[in-house]
């Protein structure tokens, strides 16, 4: 009985060790959180200032903070907090601070990968998310399943902003109002190490070349893969494509697998891959390359194919039945003024659709990058093919899985 | 001997008088709120994922109710399924074999060598790096398997090899690697709390018989902890006929597994497709464990009497 | 007192006893360094000052744990994780080994059927159980999502891991250990208290560590279960646009120093605990 005895006091006593530690390490963690949340402001200025990592907010992202805390004018209006359903390159967690601290309006941010899986879930839950982030044809999507609702752009002072014609997409708008604030774009282009490959490429058949066996890397996404397969073997709308140019969107699918060094499930595998040299060519978004080179990798040059490509932009919509839609115009006042773009633009390196930031990343020396990045010509989005919800998409990845399964 | 069928075992005083059927009612009182979450949490959801895998999902991505068996006849008709399918238990057998060849020396190394305090520390010791994010561990897997990594330095580095070796590199051994890596805590746990019963005296006894260790060990040892072996084969294999992530993150442009063309599906909200697939796999694995229920005998030897 | 002699040592020695003791030591070893190298580097990722983790290292900062100092939501999540984390894993543990009992030893009709049942939420892939339970839960039951649904959906595939390990070792459990005790007067509860339940206490102590391993990196079904919050694991799986800094290696690296220190501290207070009863013990018999 005392062996047992022992074992048995042993056991509680471990049990009991073990939930009071965890109760003070969680306890007292959280209680670390409750303190440095209140102090992040200064913290989070004090620390992107002398910042040496190359892609963090620089000086302008502490200067933004400030100064959009002087500009958004503390009038006495909605508080608390709403959620928010978004990708993590909307926000950045200085600004949203300073938000709070100048307007008393938080957002409970909870982030996603894929349009299709926020629209799962807003399809589910409703109302229990304010407002969620969307791109190109996914707005009109989500109104047609009426899950937002539309509002109009320019009773916001702050969308006086933007480029003009961000504020008249013809597939976001409506009779009853625009669908979503627009925030960025991007094309999918082709970028490559010149020095590897044979310079003065122009055309989606590069990915195809066998020179390059496995050399190419391409982000996991079957819709989009075969999107772009479908442009260049020269299809129209890649995202509602026929059973005929499904096949031939195939047949360039099997001759791009081989050289497919692999599906890169995150950008940053992609970025990685190019910078230590196992990729040579990438299809990749805006940006990239600028990455690539911060972090020492090669110096590469991007094209757009002439066959044409695909792309995104996109919004911030309003979810219908919102709990706490009253906070998101007062929000939106104050995260869209063109501090925080402009210093969003420096840490995401996206272009945006603000104008007002483009001046400032001149006035802040910024112009040449802003530049590579296509920032000032925002009507680009109207060369691409935009994505969203396509009727072939089934069809597509029946194909897809045949070409990669085993 | 361990197991030995007393007269009236049935009526093991834990279980109480057999007869009564309050009595053995009573007896199942414990169960219920795991049926319960079984029931309720699991079963009905997985319904519902039946009733959808026999819809369609329209060009709007909506599921509409149209009876059809078209989402099994994919899986038999066009053949990347079947091919996709063999390719992943072969994957699954050797990782399994790997893992168990791996974690019963070690599981036994514990049980037998050490103590029981120096046993949780080693246990917690092989646990506790399985609580931080696997996507990390799995880059951190790349940065030492990589075409740069540390391995192919290492072995450059002491001229074993002029070039850096491709042989991991976003292909099948790397996601073997990984695997391994990913399952062999689950195959360790299972074998541990089977070996951790096991009366050694009996290995005493039986080379005071004459056995050979090795006799000892095949004759008398394994079969004893073979609820635990196939409880660790369980552990191991089966989940790796849903993983996807493994391949996605370490494998190339052929390393797709089953649940990666699954997924395919899914993560574009075709659920019936999706759903249908992955009710044909777990309908497999449900056969293999029918057939050989034997095995899987999961009673008492006490109660089996 | 005289240490008591293990069976181990009077065993009777093969030809290779000692080539198998040092085989097994170093296999031992190699485990654990294959276990661990991925966590040395998961470690030194996340001092180095490139944004992308990953080798070759540029140079050395602690910049990521700065910004992982000021970032309130990433540890926001950690909290949810973990909170999640245990109360799964003591709920998952209790339901779990009440369910073994009466599996085992004949409570419950059909036996292998039920055990079939339960390891099938084992088979299914994460993401269509998640979307099955997302389903049920809002067209269903219609009940909003937030962490309860997710404890909820965590427990279907952690309560199986339990039921299998514990019924595994309750299978081989040496019944007249429990006759002995009845003879002696025990009744069902104190022979539970004092023989069972510390004797399968190994394999309960098992699954609880596989239910915190299951649910802290859950993902996929966390994804579909969850209301307006964030847990560690889905920080990291969503920001798939732009990938993970080595922010999270830095938070990867506390957590498993805070971990390790609070086990250390468990078992070594364990220990102490012991000896002071060991010596209570002994004046007490001087006595």
């Amino acid at each position: 009985m005392d062996e047992l005895t022992r074992q048995l006091r042993r056991r509680e006593f471990l049990k009991l060790a073990g939930a009071v530690g965890a109760t003070a390490g969680l306890g007292a963690f959280l209680a670390a959180c409750g303190a440095s949340t209140a102090s992040t402001a200064a913290s989070a200025v004090a620390s992107a200032a002398p910042s040496a990592a190359p892609s963090m907010a620089p000086t302008a992202a502490a200067s933004a903070a400030a100064s959009v805390a002087a500009s958004v004018a503390p009038t006495p209006g909605p508080t608390g907090t709403f959620n928010w359903l978004t990708w993590s390159d909307h926000w950045y967690q200085a600004e949203l601070d300073n938000i709070k601290a100048a307007i008393n309006i938080s957002a409970n941010v909870t982030s996603f990968s894929d349009n299709i899986d926020a629209y799962t879930k807003i399809q589910q839950v409703g109302g229990q998310v304010d407002m969620v982030s969307g791109d190109a044809l996914w707005v009109p999507h989500y109104y047609e399943s009426q899950l937002i609702d539309p509002f109009d752009i320019n009773s916001l002072q702050v969308a006086s902003q933007l480029y003009s014609v961000a504020r008249a997409f013809s597939i976001w708008t409506t009779p009853a109002g625009y669908l979503g604030y627009p925030n960025g774009w991007s094309p999918v282009q082709i970028t490559y190490d010149p020095a590897h490959v044979t310079a003065g490429a122009d055309s989606w058949q590069l990915l195809l070349d066998p020179k390059y066996k496995k050399r190419v890397i391409v982000e996991d996404q079957p819709v989009e893969i075969m999107a772009y397969m479908g442009k260049a073997a020269g299809v129209k709308d890649p995202y509602n494509m026929t059973a005929d140019e499904i096949a031939q969107a195939k047949a360039l699918l099997v001759q791009l697998k081989p050289n497919i060094l692999r599906l890169a499930p995150q950008n940053t595998d992609t970025i990685a891959a190019l910078k230590n040299g196992e990729a040579w060519i990438a299809t990749i978004n805006l940006g990239a390359d600028i990455s690539v080179k911060n972090q020492g990798g090669p110096e590469l040059t991007t094209f757009t194919p002439k066959e044409g490509t695909i792309g995104w932009m996109d919004s911030e919509m309003i979810v219908h039945g919102g709990g706490n839609t009253n906070l998101l115009m007062p929000f939106l006042e104050a995260h869209e003024q063109a501090e925080n773009v402009a210093a969003n633009f420096m840490i995401n390196k996206r272009p945006l659709f603000n104008e007002k930031a483009y001046k400032l990343l001149i006035n802040q020396g910024q112009q040449e990058l802003a530049d590579h990045m296509l920032y000032n010509k925002p009507e680009t989005v109207n060369t691409m093919t935009l994505k969203g919800p396509g009727s072939s998409t089934q069809a597509v990845i029946a194909a897809f899985n045949d070409v990669f399964g085993a | 001997m361990t197991g030995e069928v007393r007269d009236g075992a049935g009526a093991a005083p834990l279980a109480g008088s057999s007869n009564g059927f309050l009595k053995r009612a009573g007896r199942a009182v414990p169960a219920l709120p795991g049926l319960a979450v079984l029931l309720f949490l699991f079963v009905v959801p997985m319904l519902i994922m039946f009733l959808f895998s026999f819809w369609k999902t329209n060009g709007d991505f909506k599921v509409v109710q149209e009876w059809n068996i078209g989402n099994y006849l994919r899986f038999f008709t066009e053949g990347t399924y079947l091919r996709t399918f063999v390719k992943t238990l072969v994957m699954g057998t050797i990782v399994t074999i790997a893992a168990l060849g791996i974690s019963l020396p070690f599981a036994y190394f514990l049980v037998r060598y050490t103590g029981q305090r120096t046993q949780r520390i080693v246990l917690l010791a092989v646990i506790v790096p399985f609580w931080t994010s696997y996507l990390l561990r799995v880059y951190a897997w790349q940065a030492i398997l990589g075409e740069h990594g540390a391995l192919n330095q290492f072995f450059m580095g002491i001229g074993l090899i002029d070039k850096p070796s491709m042989f991991f590199v976003y292909d099948d051994p790397g996601v073997f690697v990984v695997l391994t890596y990913v399952y062999f805590p689950f195959a360790v746990l299972a074998l541990y709390s089977a070996l951790e019963k096991f009366d050694f005296t009996q290995l005493t006894a039986a080379q005071d018989l004459g056995a050979r260790p090795d006799q000892a060990f095949r004759y008398i040892l394994l079969p004893q902890i073979r609820a635990g072996v196939i409880t660790a084969c369980i552990f191991v294999f089966i989940p790796i006929l849903g993983e996807f992530l493994t391949p996605t993150l370490v494998g190339g442009a052929q390393s797709s597994l089953i649940a990666n063309l699954i997924v395919n599906y899914l993560r574009q909200a075709q659920f019936p497709e999706g759903a249908a697939l992955a009710i044909i796999i777990a309908g497999f694995v449900t056969l293999v464990m029918i057939v050989f229920r034997k095995s899987f005998r999961v009673e008492d030897v006490v109660t089996r009497a | 007192m005289p240490k008591k002699a293990s069976p181990v040592d009077s065993m009777p020695v093969g030809r290779f006893a000692r080539q198998t003791r040092w085989g097994l030591i170093a296999l031992t070893g190699a485990v654990l360094v294959f276990l661990y190298l991925p966590i040395a580097f998961l470690i030194l990722f996340s001092f180095e000052t490139a944004a992308t983790p990953g080798l070759p290292i540029t140079g050395l900062t602690l910049h990521w744990y700065q910004v992982l100092f000021a970032d309130g939501s990433i540890q926001k999540a950690v909290g949810t994780s973990v909170l999640v984390a245990l109360i799964v894993t003591v709920i998952a543990t209790i339901v779990g080994t009440m369910v073994a009992f009466p599996l085992v030893r004949g409570g419950l009709p059909k036996p292998g059927v039920l055990r079939l049942g339960f390891t099938m939420p084992i088979m299914i892939p994460g993401v269509l159980l998640g979307i099955g339970l997302l389903i049920f839960f809002r067209q269903v039951l219609k009940v909003p999502l937030g962490l309860q649904t997710v404890v909820a959906g965590h427990l279907v595939f952690t309560i199986p891991f339990v039921v299998l390990i514990v019924s595994a070792r309750l299978q081989g459990f040496d019944r007249r250990l429990e006759w002995a005790a009845a003879d002696l007067g025990a009744d069902t509860r104190r022979t539970l208290r004092y023989i069972v339940l510390p004797l399968i206490a190994p394999a309960i102590l098992a699954g609880a560590l596989m239910c915190v391993t299951l649910s802290i990196d859950e993902f996929v079904i966390t994804f579909f279960t969850i209301g307006p919050q964030q847990t560690l694991p889905l920080y990291i799986y969503t920001q798939i646009k732009f990938g993970v800094t080595p922010e999270v290696n830095a938070l990867a690296t506390l957590m498993l120093a805070v971990t390790m220190t609070l086990l250390l501290l468990g078992t070594g207070l364990m220990a102490l605990r012991g000896r002071v009863t060991a010596r209570r013990r002994r004046n007490a018999e001087q006595l």
